[in-house]
């Protein structure tokens, strides 16, 4: 028995499983929610590496598994990576109506995850890439459900995806070569720029967002809030792995400026998308793209921006899953999501606008909300960075506040509509109720997030 | 001798690549994709034992058959589409063609310097087709032409990478990622045929 066994393989065959119940809904949904819980309570307490002696065998559970000559590890220290990606996957089959979301996101988010498992436990790291574009595969048809053509979102992310890994696999070839040729600095020079390359494709930094917005745009929100929050959650993951376990990064390479510039200018192109969106999936490709800048910049500070990045996961993930949510019940009332289709909601739906005001203002940053305390936090630690990063970041958080407030008057504005469609079933409703309290109740005492997030670093740092 | 053969299979690359770019006909595109790994495998196998290189053709092969066998299955004949393109347009892309093939060629001289296990041949074929899958996945909005350029594009990158690592897991993932990849295309050529779930 092996970690990876249990965390990846084992995922893996139950997913596998689970799309021979297919028509199963609701017992998908919970089998689902229940196997992710209990990987990740698993993940939390099982002994890695320690015999257990039972009457009539023994057992160790070993942290690496084998495969070609090539390593997968999930030791001790990378636990708390499976748990929150295991309880990232709870979260999002529990808030998962099936009433309303195609159903294969249980096998597919499962066999995802450990997908993601896979990229980030394998050795030498670089092989991970392939992994991702494996996982591209699986979001790629997860995005696409049966009876829906395929949008060209969906596949310009299989385009950057593919190539990102090329890239990646190229550049890890040519950091091979450094350790031979030390101080060659053109090659250390060459090798960085299509690594950079190959992670803006993964992270799709600019210029190669569009496909956000695309997908957003013409996608169903609760696929996408899933793909958007489990896919680059394990991209920056295998990244954090990349920077901190190649040893060809010598501490003479400065990448904090690239990763300043890149996450400043996502904050600017978030904010910017807010102000000039009129559709609610844009404003979603809005925040989410300012959400990558904002781990990009939590990232550049190393060490102690560390906690920060493990906190914005936290808060991302309950903020994004409300408002995909949210969205996903409001399209049965409302023709598009766009700001003229969507006038009046709040004043039909309230329950169901509230959750995405506040997951939507969560990521914005509002003051009150879980959002504020990090990202002010996260602010002050830039300060001694040049002005224009500070300067950008200020307008990303402005930008989408502006954008925020538009969706709010659209929202509310009297659109003469009457007659009152029932949306959600009350289970849903009061769920969605209850992650906009927790949202708030974490904006006032941010430390319980803090306090996760650096435990998460102290023993991720250990690797 | 060896290295006719070696050009040889560049052309065969660029006339394949191009060929896709220019046919509209699903036939002549899986049939020309299937031909293409044809001369992947020659330009693999100089690296390579001829035993791993098949690898290529075979998963090739087997992409090429999955996308074939998907249009066969389409359920109406909105699968055939039009065989004819017009001329401006046969033009646009077969000049575009010709201007990549040109770029690259110019560009064999800086890659073999990247590329130092790597015959001429190798890295022209392998450039050729990095560079009309991009134009492929440029031009096109069809599933179906993405795909395939997808596949063009990481076939060539292949070439150029079986100079580099010969390591079998990486192989046999790049072998299943080809699969994939056509599945995932199959899967989307059919996904608006399919019954809808919620």
């Amino acid at each position: 028995m092996s970690t990876p066994l249990l965390w990846i393989l084992l995922p893996l065959l139950i997913s596998g499983i689970f799309l021979f119940i297919m028509n199963q809904q609701r017992i998908l949904k919970w089998a689902g929610t229940i196997i992710s819980l209990s990987l990740a309570v698993l993940a939390a307490a099982l002994p890695i590496n320690q015999v257990f002696n039972y009457p009539f065998w023994e057992l160790r559970v070993s942290d690496e598994l084998l495969v070609f000559g090539r390593r997968f590890v999930l030791s001790e220290v990378d636990r708390p990576i499976v748990v929150l990606l295991f309880l990232l996957c709870t979260f999002w089959f529990i808030i998962l109506d099936p009433e309303t979301v195609p159903i294969q996101v249980i096998p597919l988010g499962l066999a995802g995850t450990a997908l993601i498992l896979t990229a980030y436990a394998v050795e030498p790291i670089f092989y991970g890439a392939l992994f991702f574009a494996f996982l591209a595969l699986i979001y790629v048809v997860l995005l696409s459900p049966p009876g829906q053509e395929p949008t060209q979102g969906v596949l310009r992310f299989l385009v950057f995806q593919i190539l990102g890994m090329l890239f990646i696999l190229f550049a890890a070839w040519l950091a091979s070569w450094i350790d031979l040729n030390s101080g060659d600095q053109l090659l250390l020079t060459r090798s960085l720029v299509i690594l950079a390359l190959g992670f803006s494709f993964l992270l799709s930094i600019f210029p190669f967002i569009s496909w956000i917005p695309m997908v957003t745009e013409k996608n169903h929100p609760f696929l996408t809030g899933f793909v958007l929050n489990t896919y680059l959650l394990g991209v920056f993951l295998f990244s954090l792995r990349f920077i901190t376990e190649a040893g060809w990064f010598g501490n003479n390479i400065n990448i904090q400026q690239p990763l300043q510039i890149a996450g400043a200018m996502m904050l600017g192109f978030g904010g910017s998308l807010a102000i000039i969106s009129k559709h609610l999936g844009r404003m979603m490709a809005a925040v989410v793209i300012s959400e990558i800048g904002r781990s990009l910049l939590a990232i550049s500070l190393f060490s102690s921006g560390f906690p920060f990045f493990f906190a914005l996961v936290v808060v991302q993930a309950l903020a994004l899953g409300v408002l995909s949510l949210s969205l996903s019940h409001l399209r049965q009332g409302v023709r598009s999501f766009s700001y003229d289709s969507a006038a009046g909601a709040a004043r039909q739906w309230p329950i169901i606008s509230s959750g995405i005001l506040v997951g939507y203002f969560t990521l914005a940053g509002l003051p009150l909300f879980a959002g504020f305390p990090l990202y002010w936090a996260l602010g002050c630690s830039l300060r001694l960075f040049p002005l224009w990063i500070n300067g950008l970041y200020f307008f990303g958080a402005l930008g989408l506040i502006v954008g925020g407030v538009r969706i709010l008057a659209a929202l509310t504005r009297n659109s003469g509509e009457e007659k009152v469609l029932i949306i959600g079933s009350p289970f849903y409703r009061s769920l969605i109720l209850a992650v906009n309290i927790s949202l708030v109740l974490l904006g006032f005492f941010p430390q319980i997030v803090m306090w996760a997030a650096q435990s998460i670093t102290i023993i991720f740092m250990g690797s | 001798m060896a290295g006719l053969f070696q050009t040889f299979s560049v052309a065969v690359l660029f006339l394949c690549a191009a060929g896709i770019l220019l046919v509209k006909n699903w036939r002549w595109m899986t049939g020309l994709l299937a031909l293409q790994y044809i001369g992947v495998l020659s330009l693999v196998s100089i690296s390579w034992p001829v035993e791993i290189a098949v690898v290529k053709l075979v998963a090739g092969w087997m992409a090429a058959a999955v996308l074939f066998l998907t249009y066969v299955n389409i359920p109406d004949s909105a699968a055939e589409t039009q065989n004819d393109l017009s001329f401006p347009e046969i033009f646009f892309r077969g000049f575009t063609a010709l201007l990549i093939g040109l770029s690259m060629y110019s560009l064999v001289p800086v890659a073999l310097r990247w590329f130092l296990g790597a015959t001429h041949q190798q890295t022209l074929g392998g450039l050729l087709l990095l560079g009309l899958g991009l134009l492929q996945l440029g031009l096109s909005r069809e599933a179906i032409r993405i795909v395939i350029g997808v596949l063009t594009v990481i076939s060539g990158f292949e070439i150029l990478y079986a100079t580099l690592e010969a390591s079998v897991l990486m192989t046999g993932l790049l072998a299943i990622l080809n699969i994939g990849i056509a599945f995932v295309g199959a899967y989307l050529l059919l996904a608006s045929y399919l019954e809808e779930t919620s």
